[in-house]
């Protein structure tokens, strides 16, 4: 029987015992340390240029994009093609990099170039940009989507598609609480009561585990105010008047009950449920929304941008890119390969897999493209007023990945959706995780 | 209670001995020492049979244990290991507001996670002893929540209590007590995960008390009515004694699941809202891959593990205690 001492004593003994639990403890500390795994050589074997890529769209996306990367035959190499995940693909790529086992070449996170070149694992772009200007190609980018990777040593990526939040909105909810569409915050405040009258949700947005939207948001609606979070010189610039102020319109929505007030816990599923159910009338989300929740009827459109107090309009975008590391087999095959499949991009948008705004205007012309009226009015009204997370300024850098997905941003954006602040306390508690983080 | 005098009555049955077995007289000091050349010869062998497993585990746990106190004493990150700056990182994370807040969040989730879930797991491990129709069934059925991955459970919560029209919060208006947010409010998403993980670790409390209960001989608590113990003193002085050692084995076991736990809070609430649900774990978590500070993030990690060896040991003390009581 178990009860007895001395036999359970000899069965469990203390170091024995002791030894489990020490094991059992440390499993907090392996995980934090622990690493990613990767299954070839760095860069690729010879004459092989390992192509990293992130689910992008829907699985048919990567089938086509493998398809496009295995297609690569120059510079004597070829190309292999892998999907990595975006959960904890940030350790994914570090700890493959630090084993000498990561991509050649990868698309990734928006800020992950600067993070990698601060490490000095960036192999700069500058050739393949001239490649493209040989073959034409680099007259085809739309205006101001290059600029943004060039730093003091080079161009740290390529961009190849643009992430942009536009603003939706569902069509009947609008004629059912009998309001227009608004124009600008005063109207959206307007419209926010009676659609909250009508049942219906004034600003639909999500915080919760996972969700980001409700973090973007929160930079929109600065730079929608000519604010934002860094100053024209790439300074931190929390406490402007313009964020002060954009802050306090967000407190409004929120005390008026015109965002919902259980939107801080929405988890992207939440949000897409709101839509698809048809309670969410308006906000700010990514492209493809009718898809992505499933109603295609044409219920659910974009929305014109909205003008701030003083004017202001803006759209947030991340020019997503295409990068090199400098462990490769061969840096030319890398350009060539970069040159291939930037060439052969328009196959993804031709087959509509994109869940995104192309780079290159001659994508944005094509029937394919031009067929949804969505992404029409998108590149139309939202791309030329667009602006990154490092508005005020320009220059993209690796401190944007921190804000972007740091403790900071969350923290601020579940402050502001709880309503339980004022805008000057929020936002100074931003400022004060901002510099606790970018001083790291 | 006195070891050398025969044991009786309640006595007898807080060691498990059945009346009339076994339980009193001496050694045989030659067998004793027989024992002891035979225990000797047994411990060589089993010190060679496992030094191999030994030297591997070494391998494994030392050699992340010895990057990550490479990590937490640099200010570098993932691919570079930074400079030196000595216990910095650790200095700076108990200056943190934000590690305490998680540290009080996660020291109240261990303690509802680890006693809700053996006070729930020992109230059904007893209703599971007794005849009951369809006992077997119901055990599996209560199996369900342990072997469920998290990943579902978690899901089923969100979409049982994330929405003012999910089925709870539903539940609750047309009750007219209002619609409680329960993953938006701080205090109640707090609430809802400690439930949740009560929930999710009750069925492997009871599968630990039912083995410990399996092993009481019924003629013990047959001993105990003749003795003329009330139903109370038959569980307060015989049935947690005699599980006191299971219940401590699994009160170490769950204080490390909980606050190693990181997919129960992760997925349900992802540390939030403002940062009422993050533990210890998420804070590391989100320090070392939202932040990108690897230093302060390994420190958490460190920190963590030093208190879960503590608590470790001053349990298994307890676990001594209880053997030579």
């Amino acid at each position: 029987m178990s009860t007895n001492p001395s036999t359970a004593s000899s069965a469990f003994s203390r170091r024995g015992f002791l030894g489990f639990a020490a094991a059992a403890a440390s499993v907090p500390l392996l995980a934090a340390c622990g690493g990613g795994s990767a299954s070839q050589g760095g860069g690729g074997a010879a004459g092989t240029i390992k192509f990293w890529d992130m689910p992008w769209a829907t699985p048919a996306y990567n089938d086509a994009a493998k398809k496009i990367a295995e297609g690569f035959s120059g510079a004597n190499s070829k190309a292999s093609y892998q999907l990595i995940q975006w959960n904890n693909f940030y350790q994914t790529f570090s700890s493959a990099i630090a084993s000498k086992t990561g991509p050649a070449v990868s698309t990734g996170g928006g800020f992950q170039a600067f993070q990698f070149e601060q490490q000095g694992q960036i192999a700069y772009a500058d050739k393949v940009f001239e490649a493209l200007k040989k073959n034409g190609q680099f007259d085809d980018f739309l205006p101001g989507v290059v600029e943004p990777f060039k730093t003091d040593k080079g161009y740290v990526a390529v961009p190849w598609q643009l992430d942009i939040r536009p603003l939706w909105y569902r069509k009947s909810l609008f004629e059912k609480a009998g309001v227009e569409v608004p124009k600008d915050w005063a109207t959206l405040l307007e419209a926010g009561k009676k659609l909250k009258s009508a049942g219906a949700v004034g600003f639909a947005t999500g915080s919760g585990a996972g969700n980001n939207i409700g973090n973007h948001l929160m930079i929109m609606m600065m730079l929608n105010n000519g604010g934002g979070v860094f100053s024209k010189e790439g300074q931190l610039d929390v406490m402007n008047d313009r964020n002060v102020e954009a802050v306090e319109f967000m407190l409004e929505l929120v005390s008026n009950g015109i965002i919902d007030p259980a939107a801080v816990s929405y988890t992207t599923d939440n949000l897409n449920a709101q839509w698809k159910d048809g309670k969410a009338a308006y906000g700010m989300l990514t492209l493809g929304v009718p898809e992505r929740v499933g109603d295609t009827s044409g219920d659910i459109v974009v929305a014109s941008p909205i003008a701030g107090p003083h004017g202001d309009k803006a759209a947030l975008i991340f020019p997503n890119n295409i990068m090199m590391y400098t462990n490769t087999p061969s840096q030319e095959a890398s350009e060539a390969f970069v040159v291939y499949y930037l060439g052969q991009l328009k196959e993804l948008w031709k087959q509509k897999l994109m869940n995104a705004l192309p780079v290159f205007k001659s994508i944005t012309e094509m029937p394919e493209f031009t067929s949804d009226p969505n992404n029409v009015k998108i590149v139309k009204e939202y791309v030329p007023i667009a602006k990154t997370f490092a508005s005020q300024g320009t220059a993209l850098s690796a401190d944007l990945a921190a804000l972007d997905g740091g403790q900071a941003l969350n923290q601020f954006t579940q402050t502001i959706l709880t309503g339980k602040t004022d805008a000057k306390s929020a936002l100074q508690a931003f400022e004060s995780g901002l510099k606790s983080i970018l001083k790291k | 209670m006195s070891s050398t005098t025969a044991p009786s009555g309640l006595a007898r049955a807080r060691k498990g001995l059945a009346p009339g077995g076994p339980g009193g007289g001496s050694p045989n000091p030659g067998n004793q020492n027989r024992k002891s050349r035979l225990s000797a010869q047994t411990s060589r062998t089993f010190f060679w049979l496992l030094l191999p497993s030994v030297i591997l585990l070494v391998l494994i746990h030392g050699y992340p244990l010895f990057q990550a106190g490479i990590q937490a004493t640099h200010n570098g990150n993932l691919i570079q290991t930074g400079d030196f700056v000595g216990i910095e990182n650790f200095q700076g994370v108990l200056a943190s507001p934000a590690f305490w807040k998680a540290a009080q969040f996660t020291l109240l989730f261990t303690i509802v996670g680890v006693f809700g879930s053996w006070a729930v797991g020992l109230g059904l491990a007893l209703l599971l002893r007794t005849k009951i129709p369809a006992g077997g069934t119901f055990k599996v059925l209560l199996l369900l929540p342990w072997v469920v991955p998290i990943v579902v459970s978690s899901t089923a919560w969100n979409w049982l209590v994330a929405t003012p029209d999910s089925l709870i919060p539903s539940l609750f208006r047309n009750l007219g007590l209002g619609t409680p947010l329960f993953l938006a409010d701080p205090t109640l998403a707090a609430t809802t995960v400690m439930i949740f993980k009560v929930w999710v670790s009750f069925p492997f409390m009871m599968m630990m008390i039912s083995a410990a209960l399996a092993s009481v001989d019924n003629t013990v608590y047959e001993a105990a009515s003749m003795d003329g113990a009330t139903r109370w003193q038959q569980f307060s002085q015989i049935t947690l004694p005699l599980i006191a050692r299971s219940t401590y084995i699994s009160w170490i076991l769950m204080t490390i699941f909980c606050v190693n736990d990181f997919p129960t809070i992760y997925l349900l609430t992802g540390g939030g809202p403002v940062d009422a649900t993050t533990s210890l774990v998420v804070l590391a978590y989100r320090t070392v891959f939202q932040d990108f500070a690897t230093g302060p993030g390994v420190a958490i990690a460190f920190l963590m593990t030093m208190t879960l060896v503590v608590i470790s040991v001053l349990l298994y003390r307890q676990i001594r205690k209880s053997s030579v009581e």
